[in-house]
Protein backbone atom coordinates (compact mmCIF):
# COMPACT_ATOMS: atom_id res chain seq x y z
CA UNK A 1 0.00 0.00 0.00
CA UNK A 2 1.19 3.48 -0.76
CA UNK A 3 2.17 6.04 1.71
CA UNK A 4 0.78 8.67 -0.45
CA UNK A 5 -2.51 7.00 -0.62
CA UNK A 6 -2.61 6.37 -4.26
CA UNK A 7 -2.95 3.44 -3.61
CA UNK A 8 -6.18 3.64 -2.14
CA UNK A 9 -9.74 2.35 -3.74
CA UNK A 10 -11.46 4.92 -5.82
CA UNK A 11 -14.26 4.62 -3.79
CA UNK A 12 -12.37 5.75 -0.57
CA UNK A 13 -11.50 9.16 -2.48
CA UNK A 14 -13.91 11.91 -2.10
CA UNK A 15 -16.30 13.02 -5.11
CA UNK A 16 -14.66 15.45 -7.03
CA UNK A 17 -16.53 18.68 -7.93
CA UNK A 18 -16.49 18.32 -11.61
CA UNK A 19 -17.01 15.35 -13.91
CA UNK A 20 -14.56 12.83 -14.48
CA UNK A 21 -15.02 11.10 -17.51
CA UNK A 22 -12.10 9.46 -17.60
CA UNK A 23 -12.05 7.78 -13.99
CA UNK A 24 -16.05 6.70 -15.31
CA UNK A 25 -14.28 5.36 -18.48
CA UNK A 26 -11.89 3.67 -17.14
CA UNK A 27 -14.33 1.83 -14.45
CA UNK A 28 -16.55 1.21 -17.14
CA UNK A 29 -13.55 -0.53 -18.94
CA UNK A 30 -12.33 -2.46 -15.73
CA UNK A 31 -15.94 -3.88 -15.38
CA UNK A 32 -16.23 -5.14 -18.73
CA UNK A 33 -12.52 -6.45 -18.81
CA UNK A 34 -13.43 -8.34 -15.39
CA UNK A 35 -16.88 -10.06 -16.94
CA UNK A 36 -14.55 -10.96 -19.92
CA UNK A 37 -11.98 -12.61 -17.78
CA UNK A 38 -15.10 -14.33 -15.34
CA UNK A 39 -16.59 -15.63 -18.67
CA UNK A 40 -13.26 -17.10 -19.74
CA UNK A 41 -12.34 -18.71 -16.31
CA UNK A 42 -15.97 -20.05 -16.26
CA UNK A 43 -15.47 -21.69 -19.60
CA UNK A 44 -12.15 -22.82 -17.79
CA UNK A 45 -14.01 -24.45 -15.38
CA UNK A 46 -16.62 -26.24 -17.28
CA UNK A 47 -13.55 -27.34 -19.80
CA UNK A 48 -11.36 -28.77 -16.09
CA UNK A 49 -14.69 -30.77 -15.33
CA UNK A 50 -14.91 -32.67 -18.34
CA UNK A 51 -11.18 -33.24 -18.00
CA UNK A 52 -11.86 -34.42 -15.08
CA UNK A 53 -14.61 -36.84 -15.27
CA UNK A 54 -12.49 -37.90 -18.55
CA UNK A 55 -9.87 -39.15 -15.69
CA UNK A 56 -12.66 -41.26 -14.15
CA UNK A 57 -12.48 -43.46 -17.08
CA UNK A 58 -9.03 -43.38 -18.56
CA UNK A 59 -7.09 -46.55 -18.39
CA UNK A 60 -3.43 -45.84 -16.15
CA UNK A 61 -0.16 -44.88 -18.53
CA UNK A 62 0.87 -48.56 -18.50
CA UNK A 63 -0.97 -48.96 -21.36
CA UNK A 64 0.51 -46.05 -23.30
CA UNK A 65 3.81 -47.37 -21.99
CA UNK A 66 3.08 -50.94 -23.72
CA UNK A 67 2.23 -48.80 -27.16
CA UNK A 68 5.73 -47.67 -27.05
CA UNK A 69 7.26 -50.15 -26.71
CA UNK A 70 5.43 -52.21 -29.20
CA UNK A 71 6.11 -49.61 -31.56
CA UNK A 72 9.66 -49.57 -32.12
CA UNK A 73 9.11 -53.72 -32.62
CA UNK A 74 10.93 -54.57 -36.15
CA UNK A 75 11.41 -50.74 -36.80
CA UNK A 76 14.47 -50.41 -39.15
CA UNK A 77 16.62 -47.78 -37.90
CA UNK A 78 20.36 -46.92 -39.23
CA UNK A 79 20.94 -45.04 -35.98
CA UNK A 80 20.85 -47.77 -33.65
CA UNK A 81 24.16 -50.31 -33.73
CA UNK A 82 21.95 -53.22 -34.55
CA UNK A 83 18.37 -51.86 -36.97
CA UNK A 84 16.08 -54.40 -35.53
CA UNK A 85 14.28 -53.88 -38.91
CA UNK A 86 15.48 -54.69 -41.85
CA UNK A 87 18.09 -52.61 -43.86
CA UNK A 88 17.35 -50.28 -46.34
CA UNK A 89 19.56 -50.06 -49.11
CA UNK A 90 19.17 -46.34 -49.72
CA UNK A 91 21.53 -46.06 -46.83
CA UNK A 92 24.72 -47.03 -48.01
CA UNK A 93 24.46 -43.89 -50.32
CA UNK A 94 26.01 -41.90 -46.87
CA UNK A 95 29.15 -44.39 -46.56
CA UNK A 96 30.15 -43.46 -50.22
CA UNK A 97 33.13 -41.65 -50.60
CA UNK A 98 32.29 -37.85 -51.13
CA UNK A 99 34.81 -35.87 -52.94
CA UNK A 100 34.76 -31.87 -51.22
CA UNK A 101 34.32 -29.16 -53.28
CA UNK A 102 36.94 -27.25 -50.88
CA UNK A 103 40.42 -30.28 -51.34
CA UNK A 104 40.69 -33.08 -52.98
CA UNK A 105 39.99 -35.09 -49.43
CA UNK A 106 37.69 -38.51 -49.51
CA UNK A 107 35.81 -39.54 -46.90
CA UNK A 108 34.46 -43.10 -46.12
CA UNK A 109 32.38 -44.31 -42.99
CA UNK A 110 34.85 -45.45 -40.67
CA UNK A 111 33.02 -48.68 -39.91
CA UNK A 112 32.14 -51.52 -42.01
CA UNK A 113 28.73 -52.55 -42.54
CA UNK A 114 25.49 -51.18 -40.84
CA UNK A 115 23.96 -54.74 -39.43
CA UNK B 1 -23.18 -5.53 -10.57
CA UNK B 2 -20.92 -3.65 -8.88
CA UNK B 3 -17.19 -3.43 -9.91
CA UNK B 4 -16.13 -5.36 -6.11
CA UNK B 5 -19.19 -7.84 -6.68
CA UNK B 6 -17.35 -8.56 -9.80
CA UNK B 7 -13.53 -8.60 -8.61
CA UNK B 8 -15.28 -11.33 -5.66
CA UNK B 9 -16.84 -13.20 -8.47
CA UNK B 10 -13.55 -13.20 -10.31
CA UNK B 11 -11.87 -14.61 -7.21
CA UNK B 12 -14.27 -17.32 -6.74
CA UNK B 13 -13.72 -18.36 -10.07
CA UNK B 14 -9.97 -18.09 -9.75
CA UNK B 15 -9.92 -20.48 -6.92
CA UNK B 16 -12.23 -22.82 -8.72
CA UNK B 17 -10.27 -22.79 -11.55
CA UNK B 18 -6.69 -23.66 -9.78
CA UNK B 19 -8.66 -26.43 -7.08
CA UNK B 20 -9.90 -28.13 -10.35
CA UNK B 21 -5.94 -28.27 -11.33
CA UNK B 22 -4.60 -29.48 -8.02
CA UNK B 23 -7.53 -32.18 -8.40
CA UNK B 24 -6.90 -32.71 -11.91
CA UNK B 25 -2.90 -33.01 -11.01
CA UNK B 26 -3.77 -35.29 -8.43
CA UNK B 27 -6.15 -37.68 -10.08
CA UNK B 28 -3.05 -37.84 -13.11
CA UNK B 29 -0.40 -38.86 -10.55
CA UNK B 30 -2.64 -41.72 -9.28
CA UNK B 31 -2.69 -42.67 -13.23
CA UNK B 32 0.88 -42.89 -13.70
CA UNK B 33 1.34 -46.96 -12.62
CA UNK B 34 4.61 -46.38 -14.06
CA UNK B 35 6.70 -44.78 -16.87
CA UNK B 36 8.08 -46.31 -20.27
CA UNK B 37 11.83 -47.21 -18.41
CA UNK B 38 9.89 -48.86 -15.84
CA UNK B 39 7.63 -51.27 -17.97
CA UNK B 40 9.97 -51.88 -20.55
CA UNK B 41 12.49 -53.13 -17.66
CA UNK B 42 9.59 -54.80 -16.30
CA UNK B 43 9.51 -56.62 -20.16
CA UNK B 44 13.38 -57.37 -19.84
CA UNK B 45 14.33 -55.10 -22.03
CA UNK B 46 18.34 -54.08 -22.07
CA UNK B 47 19.71 -50.66 -23.20
CA UNK B 48 21.30 -49.92 -26.41
CA UNK B 49 24.70 -50.14 -26.05
CA UNK B 50 26.89 -48.06 -28.57
CA UNK B 51 30.47 -48.58 -29.14
CA UNK B 52 32.87 -45.96 -30.00
CA UNK B 53 32.29 -46.53 -33.80
CA UNK B 54 28.64 -46.23 -33.51
CA UNK B 55 27.20 -43.02 -34.89
CA UNK B 56 30.08 -41.39 -36.26
CA UNK B 57 29.89 -37.62 -37.96
CA UNK B 58 29.62 -38.66 -41.75
CA UNK B 59 29.24 -35.44 -42.76
CA UNK B 60 29.79 -31.70 -41.43
CA UNK B 61 28.28 -28.54 -43.38
CA UNK B 62 30.41 -25.66 -43.24
CA UNK B 63 29.52 -22.47 -44.43
CA UNK B 64 27.68 -20.15 -42.34
CA UNK B 65 29.05 -17.49 -40.47
CA UNK B 66 27.24 -17.27 -37.70
CA UNK B 67 25.00 -19.20 -35.14
CA UNK B 68 22.90 -21.74 -36.93
CA UNK B 69 19.40 -21.94 -35.41
CA UNK B 70 17.08 -24.17 -37.06
CA UNK B 71 17.61 -26.95 -39.98
CA UNK B 72 15.03 -28.61 -42.37
CA UNK B 73 15.42 -31.75 -43.86
CA UNK B 74 12.94 -32.65 -47.60
CA UNK B 75 11.05 -34.91 -47.26
CA UNK B 76 13.59 -37.49 -49.53
CA UNK B 77 16.07 -36.41 -47.31
CA UNK B 78 18.66 -35.80 -49.42
CA UNK B 79 18.59 -31.77 -48.95
CA UNK B 80 18.39 -29.52 -45.71
CA UNK B 81 17.86 -25.50 -45.28
CA UNK B 82 19.77 -23.94 -42.45
CA UNK B 83 19.05 -20.81 -41.26
CA UNK B 84 21.94 -18.56 -39.16
CA UNK B 85 22.02 -15.20 -37.57
CA UNK B 86 24.51 -14.68 -40.32
CA UNK B 87 21.34 -13.57 -42.33
CA UNK B 88 20.71 -16.51 -44.29
CA UNK B 89 19.38 -18.95 -45.34
CA UNK B 90 21.80 -21.86 -47.12
CA UNK B 91 20.49 -24.75 -48.99
CA UNK B 92 22.35 -28.20 -48.63
CA UNK B 93 23.03 -31.17 -50.92
CA UNK B 94 23.29 -33.09 -47.61
CA UNK B 95 24.93 -35.98 -49.83
CA UNK B 96 27.59 -33.98 -51.53
CA UNK B 97 27.46 -31.52 -48.53
CA UNK B 98 27.91 -28.74 -51.49
CA UNK B 99 25.41 -25.34 -51.23
CA UNK B 100 23.30 -25.10 -53.81
CA UNK B 101 21.38 -21.49 -52.56
CA UNK B 102 22.63 -18.83 -49.79
CA UNK B 103 19.52 -16.58 -49.60
CA UNK B 104 20.71 -13.46 -48.11
CA UNK B 105 17.10 -12.65 -45.62
CA UNK B 106 15.51 -9.08 -45.35
CA UNK B 107 15.55 -9.49 -41.74
CA UNK B 108 19.05 -11.09 -39.95
CA UNK B 109 17.60 -12.22 -36.95
CA UNK B 110 16.04 -15.70 -38.08
CA UNK B 111 14.85 -18.41 -36.11
CA UNK B 112 13.49 -21.09 -37.87
CA UNK B 113 12.70 -22.36 -41.03
CA UNK B 114 11.32 -24.96 -42.98
CA UNK B 115 11.07 -26.68 -46.45
CA UNK B 116 8.30 -27.29 -48.57
CA UNK B 117 7.31 -30.72 -49.07
CA UNK B 118 7.70 -30.56 -52.72
CA UNK B 119 11.28 -29.35 -52.39
CA UNK B 120 10.60 -26.10 -53.85
CA UNK B 121 10.15 -23.29 -51.33
CA UNK B 122 11.34 -22.67 -47.79
CA UNK B 123 10.31 -20.57 -45.78
CA UNK B 124 12.04 -18.65 -42.91
CA UNK B 125 10.61 -16.74 -39.62
CA UNK B 126 12.41 -14.21 -36.95
CA UNK B 127 12.11 -11.24 -34.88
CA UNK B 128 11.12 -9.30 -37.71
CA UNK B 129 7.38 -11.21 -36.75
CA UNK B 130 6.90 -12.21 -40.41
CA UNK B 131 7.35 -15.17 -42.09
CA UNK B 132 9.18 -15.07 -45.56
CA UNK B 133 8.19 -17.55 -48.50
CA UNK B 134 10.87 -18.33 -50.98
CA UNK B 135 10.74 -19.58 -54.22
CA UNK B 136 14.41 -21.36 -55.29
CA UNK B 137 13.04 -21.43 -58.77
CA UNK B 138 12.94 -17.69 -58.94
CA UNK B 139 14.73 -15.65 -61.01
CA UNK B 140 17.96 -13.51 -58.66
CA UNK B 141 17.63 -10.14 -58.81
CA UNK B 142 20.23 -7.94 -60.14
CA UNK B 143 22.62 -8.09 -56.50
CA UNK B 144 22.37 -11.97 -57.19
CA UNK B 145 19.49 -12.29 -54.28
CA UNK B 146 16.69 -14.37 -54.48
CA UNK B 147 13.78 -12.31 -54.05
CA UNK B 148 11.22 -13.06 -51.47
CA UNK B 149 8.33 -14.51 -53.11
CA UNK B 150 5.99 -13.96 -50.48
CA UNK B 151 5.47 -12.40 -46.87
CA UNK B 152 3.17 -13.80 -44.54
CA UNK B 153 2.62 -10.90 -42.07
CA UNK B 154 -0.03 -10.64 -38.94
CA UNK B 155 2.01 -11.53 -36.06
CA UNK B 156 2.50 -9.37 -33.17
CA UNK B 157 5.35 -10.82 -31.66
CA UNK B 158 8.66 -12.70 -32.92
CA UNK B 159 8.22 -16.11 -35.23
CA UNK B 160 9.66 -18.99 -33.16
CA UNK B 161 8.89 -21.46 -35.44
CA UNK B 162 7.44 -22.55 -38.87
CA UNK B 163 6.41 -26.29 -40.58
CA UNK B 164 5.07 -26.91 -43.79
CA UNK B 165 2.15 -28.91 -43.08
CA UNK B 166 3.16 -32.09 -45.52
CA UNK B 167 1.13 -32.90 -47.26
CA UNK B 168 -0.21 -29.94 -48.38
CA UNK B 169 2.53 -27.45 -50.45
CA UNK B 170 0.31 -24.47 -49.60
CA UNK B 171 0.31 -24.69 -45.89
CA UNK B 172 2.05 -23.17 -43.46
CA UNK B 173 1.79 -23.42 -39.51
CA UNK B 174 4.10 -20.59 -37.13
CA UNK B 175 4.45 -20.17 -33.41
CA UNK B 176 5.26 -16.83 -32.01
CA UNK B 177 6.28 -14.79 -29.15
CA UNK B 178 2.39 -13.29 -29.40
CA UNK B 179 1.23 -16.52 -27.67
CA UNK B 180 -0.65 -17.76 -30.66
CA UNK B 181 0.05 -20.34 -33.43
CA UNK B 182 -1.53 -19.40 -36.93
CA UNK B 183 -1.93 -21.86 -39.80
CA UNK B 184 -1.35 -20.08 -43.38
CA UNK B 185 -2.81 -20.26 -46.86
CA UNK B 186 1.09 -19.62 -48.31
CA UNK B 187 -0.67 -18.64 -51.63
CA UNK B 188 -2.85 -15.66 -50.47
CA UNK B 189 -0.29 -14.90 -47.45
CA UNK B 190 -3.88 -15.08 -45.61
CA UNK B 191 -4.09 -16.38 -42.17
CA UNK B 192 -6.78 -19.38 -42.05
CA UNK B 193 -6.65 -19.82 -38.22
CA UNK B 194 -5.41 -18.46 -35.65
CA UNK B 195 -4.96 -21.15 -32.52
CA UNK B 196 -4.70 -19.03 -28.85
CA UNK B 197 -4.89 -15.16 -27.91
CA UNK B 198 -6.38 -13.37 -25.58
CA UNK B 199 -10.00 -14.98 -27.40
CA UNK B 200 -9.72 -18.05 -27.45
CA UNK B 201 -7.72 -18.89 -25.07
CA UNK B 202 -4.13 -21.02 -25.55
CA UNK B 203 -0.71 -20.50 -24.11
CA UNK B 204 -0.42 -18.05 -21.88
CA UNK B 205 2.94 -16.79 -23.31
CA UNK B 206 5.45 -17.11 -25.99
CA UNK B 207 5.36 -19.73 -28.10
CA UNK B 208 8.81 -21.33 -29.20
CA UNK B 209 8.21 -24.48 -31.06
CA UNK B 210 5.66 -26.30 -32.80
CA UNK B 211 5.86 -29.91 -34.34
CA UNK B 212 2.93 -31.36 -36.93
CA UNK B 213 1.73 -34.86 -36.18
CA UNK B 214 3.43 -36.81 -39.73
CA UNK B 215 0.55 -39.25 -38.80
CA UNK B 216 -2.02 -37.01 -39.14
CA UNK B 217 -1.31 -32.93 -40.11
CA UNK B 218 -4.60 -32.00 -38.39
CA UNK B 219 -2.90 -32.36 -35.23
CA UNK B 220 0.36 -30.01 -34.17
CA UNK B 221 1.83 -29.84 -30.43
CA UNK B 222 3.04 -26.36 -29.76
CA UNK B 223 5.87 -25.65 -26.68
CA UNK B 224 5.93 -22.30 -24.62
CA UNK B 225 7.29 -20.12 -22.04
CA UNK B 226 4.15 -21.02 -20.12
CA UNK B 227 5.74 -24.65 -19.38
CA UNK B 228 3.08 -26.48 -20.89
CA UNK B 229 2.39 -27.97 -24.24
CA UNK B 230 -0.78 -28.19 -26.13
CA UNK B 231 -2.51 -30.04 -28.67
CA UNK B 232 -4.20 -28.32 -31.08
CA UNK B 233 -6.61 -29.21 -34.08
CA UNK B 234 -6.25 -27.00 -36.98
CA UNK B 235 -9.99 -27.47 -38.15
CA UNK B 236 -10.71 -26.57 -34.34
CA UNK B 237 -9.07 -23.00 -33.78
CA UNK B 238 -11.48 -22.48 -30.58
CA UNK B 239 -9.53 -24.48 -27.72
CA UNK B 240 -6.65 -26.58 -27.63
CA UNK B 241 -7.70 -30.38 -27.48
CA UNK B 242 -5.52 -30.97 -24.65
CA UNK B 243 -3.00 -29.55 -22.24
CA UNK B 244 -0.18 -31.22 -21.46
CA UNK B 245 1.73 -30.25 -18.24
CA UNK B 246 4.66 -31.69 -15.86
CA UNK B 247 7.22 -29.23 -16.89
CA UNK B 248 8.84 -26.65 -14.79
CA UNK B 249 10.35 -24.14 -17.06
CA UNK B 250 10.08 -22.85 -20.78
CA UNK B 251 9.26 -25.60 -23.31
CA UNK B 252 11.97 -24.98 -25.66
CA UNK B 253 11.25 -27.85 -28.13
CA UNK B 254 8.75 -30.35 -28.95
CA UNK B 255 8.81 -33.24 -31.42
CA UNK B 256 6.15 -36.24 -32.46
CA UNK B 257 7.13 -39.24 -31.67
CA UNK B 258 7.76 -41.55 -35.26
CA UNK B 259 4.27 -43.42 -34.31
CA UNK B 260 2.05 -40.39 -34.23
CA UNK B 261 0.64 -41.09 -30.61
CA UNK B 262 3.59 -39.84 -28.47
CA UNK B 263 5.01 -36.79 -28.52
CA UNK B 264 8.87 -35.47 -26.79
CA UNK B 265 9.80 -32.13 -25.21
CA UNK B 266 12.53 -30.44 -24.27
CA UNK B 267 12.79 -27.54 -21.75
CA UNK B 268 14.40 -25.15 -19.72
CA UNK B 269 14.12 -27.19 -16.44
CA UNK B 270 16.72 -29.73 -18.14
CA UNK B 271 14.09 -32.32 -18.82
CA UNK B 272 12.72 -33.87 -21.85
CA UNK B 273 9.79 -35.41 -21.62
CA UNK B 274 7.80 -38.24 -23.34
CA UNK B 275 3.67 -37.41 -23.54
CA UNK B 276 1.10 -39.71 -24.96
CA UNK B 277 -0.94 -37.32 -27.63
CA UNK B 278 -4.48 -39.08 -26.52
CA UNK B 279 -4.70 -39.58 -22.73
CA UNK B 280 -2.22 -36.89 -21.82
CA UNK B 281 -0.46 -38.79 -19.33
CA UNK B 282 3.56 -38.14 -19.10
CA UNK B 283 4.87 -41.29 -20.02
CA UNK B 284 8.84 -40.48 -18.86
CA UNK B 285 11.28 -38.18 -18.04
CA UNK B 286 14.54 -37.68 -19.28
CA UNK B 287 16.67 -36.18 -16.74
CA UNK B 288 20.27 -35.58 -15.97
CA UNK B 289 20.06 -33.89 -12.83
CA UNK B 290 22.51 -34.41 -10.22
CA UNK B 291 22.38 -35.85 -6.75
CA UNK B 292 23.61 -32.66 -5.38
CA UNK B 293 21.79 -30.18 -6.41
CA UNK B 294 24.47 -27.25 -6.61
CA UNK B 295 25.27 -27.46 -9.60
CA UNK B 296 22.80 -25.88 -12.93
CA UNK B 297 21.41 -28.08 -15.16
CA UNK B 298 21.66 -27.00 -18.74
CA UNK B 299 18.83 -26.59 -20.39
CA UNK B 300 17.22 -28.57 -23.13
CA UNK B 301 17.33 -26.41 -26.50
CA UNK B 302 16.01 -29.00 -29.18
CA UNK B 303 14.74 -32.51 -29.52
CA UNK B 304 15.04 -34.97 -32.61
CA UNK B 305 14.04 -38.50 -32.64
CA UNK B 306 15.32 -41.49 -34.85
CA UNK B 307 12.94 -42.98 -36.96
CA UNK B 308 12.35 -45.66 -35.20
CA UNK B 309 11.93 -43.42 -32.04
CA UNK B 310 14.64 -46.16 -29.97
CA UNK B 311 16.70 -42.77 -29.87
CA UNK B 312 16.08 -38.99 -28.85
CA UNK B 313 18.99 -36.81 -29.46
CA UNK B 314 18.91 -33.65 -27.42
CA UNK B 315 20.97 -30.53 -27.62
CA UNK B 316 21.53 -28.57 -24.26
CA UNK B 317 22.79 -25.15 -23.83
CA UNK B 318 25.86 -25.64 -22.84
CA UNK B 319 26.62 -27.29 -25.78
CA UNK B 320 26.69 -30.75 -25.34
CA UNK B 321 24.59 -33.28 -27.63
CA UNK B 322 23.55 -36.28 -25.81
CA UNK B 323 21.56 -39.54 -27.21
CA UNK B 324 18.87 -40.88 -24.82
CA UNK B 325 17.34 -44.66 -25.46
CA UNK B 326 13.84 -43.57 -25.17
CA UNK B 327 12.95 -46.94 -23.79
CA UNK B 328 15.43 -47.14 -20.75
CA UNK B 329 16.01 -43.54 -20.21
CA UNK B 330 19.47 -43.66 -20.75
CA UNK B 331 21.56 -41.02 -21.92
CA UNK B 332 25.25 -41.38 -23.72
CA UNK B 333 27.50 -38.59 -24.87
CA UNK B 334 28.67 -38.17 -28.30
CA UNK B 335 32.15 -40.58 -28.29
CA UNK B 336 30.52 -43.55 -27.13
CA UNK B 337 30.80 -42.45 -22.77
CA UNK B 338 28.08 -43.35 -20.99
CA UNK B 339 26.39 -41.65 -18.52
CA UNK B 340 23.49 -43.74 -16.48
CA UNK B 341 20.82 -41.64 -14.85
Amino acid sequence: MAANGEGAEPEARPQPSHPRPLRRTGDFLGKHRLSAAISRLNQEIQYLQVELDELETMEPSSAACKEVVLSMEGKSDALLPVTPGPENPAWHRWFRPVQSSHSRKWWTHKGSDVS
Amino acid sequence: MSFSELKDRHVAATAMVNTLRDRLNQKRQQLLDTDVAGYAKSQGRTAVNFSSTDLVCCRTLQGHTGKVYSLDWTPEKNRIVSASQDGRLIIWNALTSQKTHAIKLPCAWVMTCSFAPNGYSVACGGLDSECSIFNLNSQVDRDGNLPVSRVLTGHKGYVSSCEFVRDQDTRLITGSGDQTCVLWDVTTGQRISVFGGEFPSGHTSDVLSISINSSNSNMFVSGSCDATARLWDTRIASRAIRTYHGHHGDVNTVKFFPDGQRFGTGSDDGTCRLFDMRTGHQLQVYSQQQANNDQDVPIVTSIAFSISGRLLFAGYSNGDCYVWDTLLAEIWAFGGHRKVI
